[in-house]
């Protein structure tokens, strides 16, 4: 989360960009790099993708800071600016898939009880974390949402901005990003609950 | 009492603090007399903060980060 300090300092170096500052915009090239490059390879999962989508946000920085009125955060704007180069590359890529998302509700009886029992992975994950398996289960996973989950569970949890700050970059209410970003959570909690419970069936047949 | 369908729905809300404190105690009582969700509670955090550690680790490879530094330098400044 931005404090209070860092948008004052953004909005100097704004402020100062705007002016003709070459500094200024070596600084916002530097505090932001990162931060652009993170979110588009993770919606991306693609370096030469990544690394287009931040030299399009930086030119779109540079060239249209005039267009910025603060009313909203200017991390917002690049964020902003971020997700509609993002959007641009998967469009000329990859038609969406459609998945559905109700999978990730446990069945339920006439009365709204759950039937089955829920195992409780949560404290065994440790040893398993780090592992490459774990990683690329998790990525793909999170590659199967489709867009408008996706982009709200990476900024939300991935990114951990604010509700109110995704509510701000999508142009969404609050309501809006809560429930995609509950659906994403529920898709993604049964597809590690699968994964963690097949690895605890294998370690016990050992 | 809230079944557990209305407890899972109300989980994002209940981890953002957001609901009001009698919805809130209610769901605390459920969880009291349900581990299946307490359960469910439990993986639904921890899933949030596996792919948080996976995902947020993230970082510019150097290569890729000499050549945001040149297109800087040639596409940016000197023009
Ligand atoms: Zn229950």
């Amino acid at each position: 989360m931005p404090t209070q300090e860092e948008k004052e300092q953004d909005e100097i170096l704004v402020r100062d960009m705007k002016a003709g500052s070459m500094e200024a915009f070596d600084k916002i090239f530097e505090l932001y790099q990162r931060k652009i490059y993170a979110l588009a390879f993770n919606m991306t999962r693609n370096q030469m993708d990544a690394q287009d989508v931040t030299q399009d946000v930086l030119l779109t920085i540079y060239r249209k800071i005039d267009t910025f009125q603060g009313k909203s955060a200017f991390s917002s704007w690049v964020y902003r600016i971020t997700l509609n180069a993002t959007y641009m590359k998967l469009r000329t890529k990859k038609k969406e898939q459609y998945v559905s998302l109700d999978e990730g509700l446990p069945n339920f009886n006439h009365a709204g009880f759950q039937n089955d029992k829920v195992s409780d992975w949560s404290k065994g994950t440790d040893s398993l974390l780090f592992s490459n398996e774990t990683k690329e289960m998790i990525e793909k996973a999170v590659d199967q949402l489709p867009e408008k989950e996706k982009v709200v569970f990476i900024l939300r949890d991935v990114e951990g901005l604010s509700t109110e700050k995704v509510r701000d970059i999508l142009d969404l209410t609050i309501p809006a990003v809560k429930s995609r970003l509950h659906r994403a959570r529920l898709f993604l909690r049964k597809k590690l609950s699968n994964y963690f419970d097949e690895h605890q069936t294998r370690s016990t047949k050992k | 009492m809230i079944c557990c369908k209305e407890c899972i729905e109300l989980l994002c809300d209940y981890f953002e603090g957001t609901l009001d404190s009698n919805t809130a105690t209610s769901l605390e009582d459920h969880f009291k007399d349900c581990p299946p969700c307490v359960s469910f509670l439990e993986t639904y955090r921890q899933t949030s903060d596996l792919c948080r550690k996976t995902l947020s680790a993230v970082e510019i490879p150097e290569a890729v980060q000499e050549r945001l530094r040149d297109f800087v330098k040639n596409r940016i400044q000197n023009h």
